[in-house]
């Protein structure tokens, strides 16, 4: 187990850290030269930028949404409060990576750390069970849509035992593998599955209203296509 | 996915690995990357990237001999492919030397500080005007693009062309010079050259077995190309190609064994050692089996046996570059050479870089005789309303992907030397040697201090003295420390620096058993480690240089019995559980530490200690400097200085210690 351990914490998380930076930075490119590759097709260059600014952030907080969705949204929004900010600022990751790199950031107090993982690890599962108690959520699933949520809850609670070894029911060092090892496996899935929304979700409302810009002579050429050249729309 | 698509993917994610590992050698320097070292200074980069990236791109020029200076026109069709191969070939080259040389950008220094007896400084300048060459050989190819369809660009491109037969001359007599020099630079070692490759027919051997690989080569880059791309090139154009590269093959043989034969040496081939096998294996590959295949005409004008019998060719040259080089090289016994899988992404790197780039000019220009093949099929002609959509980024997206997966892999699997910084390498620290000595006080009131054979008399006017013999990194340079009289001096019951030279009559190795007193050993020996008295220096300070890590994190899991007793030592769970958040510890070890030694026990003690070099002078050098600031009367102020330890060494050193490592 000790090897085990070390190849999980060593090679293993290098290997899934950088291809979850790289890869998401290649989602990043490619979309970016996708983005200004049909900006370019459809020759009109002009943004509303202020109205576009404001979408984004509306669809970054989806507060005004807790109206029309309370519990679906109230439950994901929790979920993600916890998902985004344990992981990134745990004062014991931090001081992993002051040990490895020298790099430190303020961390959060450890008994919020602590609140929020309980939280986001209740509402993963309530997610899961949410999508499929609805009809509407279950048809719209695919098998990984269902285990997403779960396996990122998964590295959470058991990282919630492994900075508290008194409650854990198995052992420290077990412990500390399967939450090393589902960390890392979300690491390396976040670039191929829909994990990805964690960095082009700010770009969607840039990418759809682009995406609804036609060529100025489109309306003819719809017209061409169909036949229908003489008569008026 | 067609086969293109495929090999391109594959070389994107070893261009990835390349460039994790051009990061690495760049930033760390040759040792952090390579295998290589005094005794193996020239390794696969060498063997692989020059001699034999060299050798593999010979097909520009023996084409461009035969196609233009023979007038041999069936070949035409080989003649472009083959200076492209050339150039990128040489571009390679030069690529890799900048990897493998120390100062890669002194690489210009040939030109203005010419070493006019080195062959060394022959192949520099040959390559370098031979790439230039090339550049110019294949600028009509590129010229003839529509983006470079210019007035001015025209004119040049004419010239080129007018004038090209200099340029093809020339191109021959410098790649005739160079391919021979680089067979030229191992004349300088016939002590350590196997034999059987060893002669001064070095140069030619080098040449002929260049323009043999160069005919190969050139029919299987345009195998391959048929397999990429569908072209397909007259086969009795290949069986031509393929007999002139048996004839060149069968001279070849006729040089090698003939000059073993005339110089006597030819028994040796025959002499059942590992060498001679290596030596038949590597003939057969290079030239035996590949030249009667292609002897055989059905063989020859088939493209499987065309294929086996220049491959084999490609494979054994190479292992001849790799036998002079590196296998069939002698070296000082215990230096073997292997390289490292980092030299080896740089070799296949370098290679995949230059395939990419081929396959970019062959898509893009006209380079074979048919036209251009666009990597995707022409798009069928769709309704008009589709053609608002634009195209989609085709196979990028594979090639990134791809890409990014080599990068991580080789990030991932990069040592530890070259991710941390300040990682020393590792020199365990090696314990004192107990050896019989003797003293005599100097009028300086300082000592001469001698090692004793076993059984040896002490000197006239010397005492015996039980002396420890440090050399922590094994560097020959030695202190002799002459432990009981320190003993003596730091005595029982207090009795600390009471030394006069009048006293020193008094000192006896059998003595120090006794008056290793209670207290007084401490004074050094600072810290007990677990069931220990008087720890040795280096049992603690494990490293020469480096700091050791004396806490072991399991064993401590194991003895508080698991997860209750994390809190024993992390006892704030608020705060994260890092070595300095943790209970230090002497608040549980009480004995760790003594008292009354001379480095007073810190309570923030978390089991770091420095290394031997560091805690020897750390402790020796301050307990010198504080007793002849309190006591000048007694200590001259030298005592404080390097040489009182380390002092020149006695030429029968080594002699005198024999013994006593033989115990």
């Amino acid at each position: 187990m000790t090897t085990l351990l070390a190849f999980a914490r060593g090679p293993l998380f290098l290997f899934c850290f950088a291809f979850m930076v790289l890869g998401l930075l290649r989602h990043v490119l490619l979309t970016t030269w996708e983005i200004r590759r049909v900006q370019r097709r459809a020759g009109d260059p002009s943004l509303p930028r202020k109205a576009l600014f404001r979408a984004t952030l509306r669809w970054l907080v989806p507060l005004d949404k807790l109206r029309e969705q309370t519990l679906f949204t109230g439950t994901s929004i929790l979920f993600h409060v916890g998902v985004l900010l344990v992981p990134l600022f745990l004062a014991g990751h931090i001081a992993l990576s002051a040990r490895g790199t020298g790099l430190k950031w303020p961390a959060l107090p450890n008994t919020a750390a602590d609140v929020l993982t309980i939280v986001s690890v209740i509402a993963g599962v309530a997610l899961f069970t949410l999508r499929l108690s609805l009809r509407a959520t279950r048809s719209l699933s695919r098998p990984l849509d269902f285990a997403l949520p779960l396996l990122v809850a998964l590295p959470i609670a058991t990282g919630f035992f492994v900075m508290h070894p008194a409650l854990d029911p198995f052992g420290f060092r077990a412990m500390l593998l399967v939450h090393v090892l589902s960390a890392d496996l979300v690491m390396l899935l976040m670039p191929l599955t829909k994990l990805v929304h964690a960095v082009l979700l700010p770009g969607t409302q840039v990418l759809s209203e682009i995406g609804w810009h036609w060529p100025a002579d489109s309306g003819s050429r719809v017209a061409a296509a169909l036949g229908k050249e003489e008569e008026p729309v | 996915m067609s086969r293109r698509v495929a090999v391109k993917t594959v070389l994107w994610g070893v261009v990835g690995a390349l460039a994790v590992v051009t990061v690495a050698r760049f930033w760390r320097g040759l040792g952090a990357v390579t295998n290589l070292s005094d005794a193996a200074p020239w390794g696969l980069w060498v063997a692989f990237d020059v001699m034999s990236g060299v050798a593999l791109a010979a097909g520009g020029f023996t084409l461009a001999a035969t196609v233009h200076i023979f007038h041999l026109k069936r070949f035409h069709a080989f003649a472009r492919p083959a200076i492209l191969t050339a150039f990128l070939g040489y571009t390679a080259v030069v690529v890799g030397l900048l990897y493998d040389l120390g100062l890669p950008w002194h690489i210009w220094h040939p030109i203005l500080y010419p070493q006019d007896r080195s062959a060394l400084f022959e192949v520099a300048m040959c390559v370098m005007l031979y790439l230039t060459v090339l550049a110019i050989e294949f600028a009509p190819v590129v010229l003839e693009h529509s983006l470079f369809d210019r007035p001015l660009l025209r004119g040049i491109h004419r010239w080129l062309e007018k004038y090209a037969l200099v340029f093809i001359i020339a191109g021959i007599v410098l790649s005739t010079l160079h391919q021979s020099s680089l067979g030229s630079l191992f004349l300088i070692a016939p002590g350590r050259l196997n034999p059987l490759w060893y002669t001064p027919l070095l140069p030619v051997l080098y040449f002929v077995s260049a323009v043999g690989l160069g005919l190969m080569m050139v029919l299987t880059e345009s195998n391959v190309s048929a397999w990429l791309f569908g072209h397909e090139v007259p086969s009795k154009a290949r069986a031509g190609l393929g007999l002139a590269a048996a004839w060149v093959l069968l001279l070849y043989v006729a040089l090698r064994l003939g000059d073993l034969a005339l110089r006597g040496k030819l028994a040796l081939a025959f002499a059942g050692t590992g060498a001679a096998g290596l030596f038949w294996f590597e003939l057969s590959v290079t030239a035996l089996v590949p030249m009667s295949l292609c002897f055989i005409r059905p063989v020859r004008e088939s493209r499987v046996g065309l294929s086996l019998a220049s491959g084999l060719t490609i494979l054994g040259v190479v292992g001849y570059r790799f036998d002079t080089a590196i296998v069939a090289y002698a070296r000082p016994a215990g230096a073997s050479y292997f390289p490292s899988w980092m030299e080896i992404v740089v070799s296949l790197g370098i290679v995949s870089l230059a395939v990419l780039a081929f396959l970019f000019f062959t898509e893009h220009l006209h380079v074979f005789d048919e036209p251009p093949a666009a990597e995707l099929p022409p798009p069928r002609p769709q309704p008009l309303s589709h053609r608002v959509l634009p195209r989609p980024l085709g196979w990028l997206r594979g090639y990134s992907l791809a890409l990014v997966l080599g990068t991580t892999v080789a990030f991932a699997l990069l040592p530890r030397r070259v991710l941390t910084p300040d990682l020393a390498r590792p020199v365990p620290a090696l314990k004192a040697m107990a050896v019989d000595g003797w003293m005599r006080a100097r009028p300086d009131k300082l000592h001469d201090i001698g090692v004793l054979r076993p059984g040896e008399p002490v000197p006239l006017g010397a005492t015996p003295a039980a002396l420890l013999v440090l050399d922590g990194d094994r560097d020959w340079r030695r202190v002799i420390f002459p432990h009981a009289f320190h003993e003596w001096l730091v005595g029982p019951n207090g009795l600390r620096l009471r030394w006069r030279r009048g006293e020193a009559a008094s000192l006896s190795s059998t003595a120090s058993g006794e008056q290793s007193g209670r207290s007084g050993c401490a004074t050094c020996h600072h810290a007990n480690l677990p069931l220990e008295r008087n720890s040795a220096c280096a049992s603690c300070h494990r490293d020469m240089f480096s700091t050791t890590d004396l806490f072991d994190h399991q064993a401590h899991v194991v003895a508080l019995r698991g997860r209750d007793g994390c809190t024993r030592c992390h006892a704030n769970s608020a705060l994260p559980k890092t070595r300095a958040t943790s209970t230090p510890c002497l608040h549980c070890h009480k004995n760790l530490r003594l008292a009354d030694s001379y480095l007073k026990p810190k309570p923030t003690l978390t089991g770091l200690v420095p290394g031997y070099e560091q805690a020897m002078h750390g402790l020796c050098v301050e307990c010198h400097r504080r007793e002849v600031k309190e006591h000048p009367d007694r200590y001259p102020a030298q005592l404080a200085t390097c040489a009182t330890c380390h002092r020149a060494p006695e030429k029968s050193l080594m002699q005198r210690l024999e013994p006593y490592a033989a115990r």
